[in-house]
């Protein structure tokens, strides 16, 4: 039974910066996923000397302890299915050094995406996995989920970026993990540890990003396809074919007429549109780059092909993409969107029959399924729209992602492409991981032996989330 | 027990938020909170919980929903399209038939210090104030917090408590910082923006992060017309070279004070004028909301207009 000193927590960190209101925990209980739990207490710490004076309180009586930043993860990655403390780290969102000389900077766990980049603009140069989310995904969050984006086709996610990290660890001890440099050869790359983690071996406290330069030129261009498969077979030909893309992006007819609904954009409405961005310091780079698209894409009956390097139309053509995820809860009145099955990574020879299937399975368990994603990555978000309010659409669900994410390891895929596990995807991770569960659990146990990070999530999430977990949602039918 | 039918038609639409969190940046009290409990997010979680029975009405819970500048940006920008002040405000109008009459962010009258002159009755532009039981009462499902009543007072008998970083003696408080941050040593001037009109287009332009010039310092006010005559000299006072106030164009002006603040800083201009202080100094300029460009060229020929007069008065005479 977990029992929290909240006089204790405000000992540590003040008492303007502890919640222990009932009404203040249910909302700390949930993010952007469809689950649901009570934590004991929110904490707000300032510096690194409250977070070790936080967990050694922890830790000496077992209390679970779920770092959190903005909460937009979609897995249930920050709900605290065993209660305990939320330790908000937005308020630790010091930008401590930009060193462009070594090309690195470094800076809290709270310091949102955009912010980061805005500061490193005046250096010409920047972070590059910013997920969709970066108006308010923090860096810890990011670290923690391994997040990704747009550009993460040429420059990388969250784990190319981190050099080094300094984590509280469980019992209190604060490390400083990998080194800030851009090669380090020897020992156990425990910083890379950490990314990915989800809060579950200790608690970031300060990250060492690199950056890269800010390109000089960016060209955007835009295909619109009658067949879904022949929009996956063009991304299998653009990335096997040399091409360098900065950005590919597929978003289907189910996207497209949510996007239009929500931001009236007037998108014709066909099977998918290919968006794909090219980046470079001359217009001799980035043009062949742009022709070998269109080619490719007109030789898988692509058309309607237009692109720009003007920054407001690039903008006019990603408008459609850039407020997707939210954009979909107006695809059809009775139907929420909830972040089911929502990302995934194939091969890129997999990427049209992945969605084919996506949509196959969608329809024959009666719900509503889009694809879309960052598909020069490889990776492929899903959601699904159903009546929250009907416990058969919840069971149709659950069948449906099993289904989905058998089909994805059937093809050599991966459970998540940038999302994350959390709760809703354990049940898929734990079998793509079967043979290594023991050795993630064994890790752990080294960091945490008594199993307070964030625990019940990744390999030791719910087999079956519909019934093992809290569901934010209410069924009334 | 209570009655949750005002709330139950509006599940669907809490079904709808998918709370991605990008309403935080919109929320001036999120960002001077910075507690989810107090983002539109939030908020609409707690609503979720005292639909489902999950979170039970309290004079803390119903505090959080009529805590709220109106400025409506938070619904503006859902892209999920929830109705965000609808549902809030048959929230309220349900915590307050269960009885929970909280003030939040809305005007409170000192009874004992009002003269029941019904200046604040008359200028209520949202008919939320009105004489009854020999008293002036608040309706607090129509104040919107604009602050006109506060500035009409002849018994300065008005307040809006909680001010999340908007009412006059935090301005102050901003302003002093500014100006007292021995690091800020090229600061010339404070930018008064309306929080209704320009400022949150200011906030969400992302590429133009105008607050944080050291030149000078952009401040939200609710509504334009809320910056004082006191406020002003107080801003000199501490270090400014210049004031400069940007509200809405008066077609757009919901709350009034488009033509308070002009009146009031015209009046002011001359009084400084007549001590020897140039007047122009001191500025009103209407921005349209997302104008941000005309926010740049504003306070960019503000900024080299006062930076030909110089300072105010020598640093250390202050």
């Amino acid at each position: 039974m977990v029992s929290v000193n909240i006089e204790k927590l405000k000992a540590i960190v003040g008492e303007q910066n502890i919640l222990s209101d009932p009404a203040d925990l249910y909302i700390y209980g949930s993010d952007s996923s469809v689950h649901q739990a009570m934590p004991h207490a929110v904490a707000r710490p300032q510096n690194t000397e409250q977070v070790q004076a936080i967990m050694r309180y922890a830790n000496s009586e077992k209390i679970p302890v779920i770092p959190r930043g903005s909460a937009s993860v979609m897995c249930g990655q920050v709900v605290p299915v065993y209660g305990g403390i939320i330790l908000d780290m937005r308020d630790m969102n010091r930008i401590l050094e930009i060193n462009p000389e070594d090309g690195y900077c470094r800076v809290e766990p709270g310091v949102v995406d955009d912010d980061l980049n805005r500061a490193l603009k005046p250096y010409g140069v920047f972070y590059p996995p910013t997920p969709a989310s970066s108006v308010v995904a923090t860096i810890g969050g990011e670290i923690a989920n391994n997040a990704s984006g747009t550009r993460s086709v040429k420059y990388g996610a969250a784990r190319d970026a981190v050099l080094a990290v300094k984590v509280v660890m469980a019992n209190g001890d604060c490390f400083s993990l990998g080194a800030n440099t851009r090669v380090a050869a020897s020992g156990y790359p425990l910083e890379k540890l950490l990314i990915g983690s989800e809060g579950t071996l200790a608690i970031i406290v300060e990250a060492t990003l690199r950056f890269v330069p800010i390109p000089k030129l960016r060209c955007m261009g835009i295909a619109k396809f009658n067949l879904l498969s022949d929009a996956g077979h063009a991304i299998s030909e653009i990335m096997s074919s040399g091409c360098q893309p900065s950005m590919l992006e597929l978003i289907d007819r189910i996207a497209i007429v949510a996007a239009n609904k929500a931001e009236k954009l007037g998108l014709p409405e066909v099977d998918a549109i290919l968006l794909f961005e090219a980046d470079g310091m001359v217009k001799e780079v980035v043009d062949p780059e742009v022709q070998k698209f269109q080619s490719i894409c007109e030789k898988h009956n692509g058309f309607g092909f237009e692109y720009s390097y003007e920054e407001k139309e690039r903008a006019r053509i990603w408008a459609g993409r850039s407020k997707l995820f939210p954009s979909l809860s107006k695809y059809d009145e009775r139907l929420a969107s909830t972040s089911l099955a929502d990302d995934m990574a194939v091969p890129f020879s997999k990427m049209a029959e992945t969605a084919d299937k996506i949509h196959e399975v969608a329809d024959r368990h009666g719900l509503v399924m889009t694809a879309y994603g960052h598909c020069g990555a490889g990776c492929m978000h899903t959601k699904i729209l159903m009546d929250t309010d009907d416990e058969s659409q919840w069971e149709a669900a659950k069948a449906a992602v099993a289904e989905i994410y058998d089909f994805v390891q059937s093809v050599g895929g991966t459970t998540s492409a940038e999302h994350g596990i959390g709760l809703s995807k354990a049940a898929a991770f734990k079998k793509e991981k079967a043979e290594t569960l023991e050795l993630m659990r064994a890790i752990k146990k080294a960091f945490d032996p008594n199993n307070i990070l964030n625990p019940g999530k990744l390999m030791d999430g719910p087999d079956d989330w519909v019934s093992e977990t809290q569901l934010r949602y209410q069924t009334s039918k | 027990m209570t009655n949750l039918e005002k709330l139950e038609k509006w599940k669907s639409a809490l079904n709808k938020c998918i709370r991605c969190g990008y309403c935080y940046e919109h929320c001036q009290i999120y960002k001077s909170t910075r507690w989810d409990s107090d983002s539109p997010r939030g908020k609409l979680i707690l609503l979720y919980g005292l639909l489902s029975g999950q979170v039970q009405p309290t004079p803390y819970v119903a505090e959080k929903l009529f805590e709220c500048f109106h400025c409506n940006r938070c619904q503006k920008a859902c892209s999920s399209g929830v109705p965000i002040q609808d549902v809030y405000n048959d929230a309220r109008a349900f915590l307050q038939e269960a009885g929970y009459d909280v003030p939040g962010t809305t005007s409170l009258t000192d009874q004992d210090a009002c003269a029941l002159c019904l200046a604040c009755v008359r200028s209520c532009k949202h008919e939320a104030r009105h004489y009854a039981n020999d008293r002036i009462e608040v309706d607090r499902l129509k104040c919107q917090s604009c602050g006109n009543c506060l500035d009409v007072c002849p018994a300065i008998g008005i307040t809006i408590e909680q001010g999340f970083g908007t009412n006059p003696e935090e301005l102050k408080r901003a302003v002093t910082d500014f100006f007292g941050n021995p690091a800020n040593t090229g600061a010339k001037a404070v930018v008064f923006s309306c929080g209704w009109g320009n400022y949150p287009g200011l906030q969400t332009a992302r590429y133009y992060k105008l607050d944080e010039n050291p030149e000078y310092k952009v401040l939200m006010t609710i509504c334009a017309g809320r910056v004082t005559s006191k406020t002003v000299l107080d801003t000199l006072d501490a270090g400014a070279w210049g004031v400069l106030i940007c509200c809405c164009p008066e077609d757009d002006c919901e709350h009034g004070g488009n033509a308070r603040v002009k009146a009031r800083v015209k009046i002011l201009t001359e009084s400084l004028k007549n001590i020897g202080i140039d007047p122009n100094r001191v500025k009103v300029v209407e921005v349209p909301p997302k104008e941000a460009g005309k926010f740049t060229a504003e306070t960019k020929s503000f900024m080299e207009e006062i930076k030909s007069l110089g300072p105010l008065m020598a640093r250390s005479a202050r």
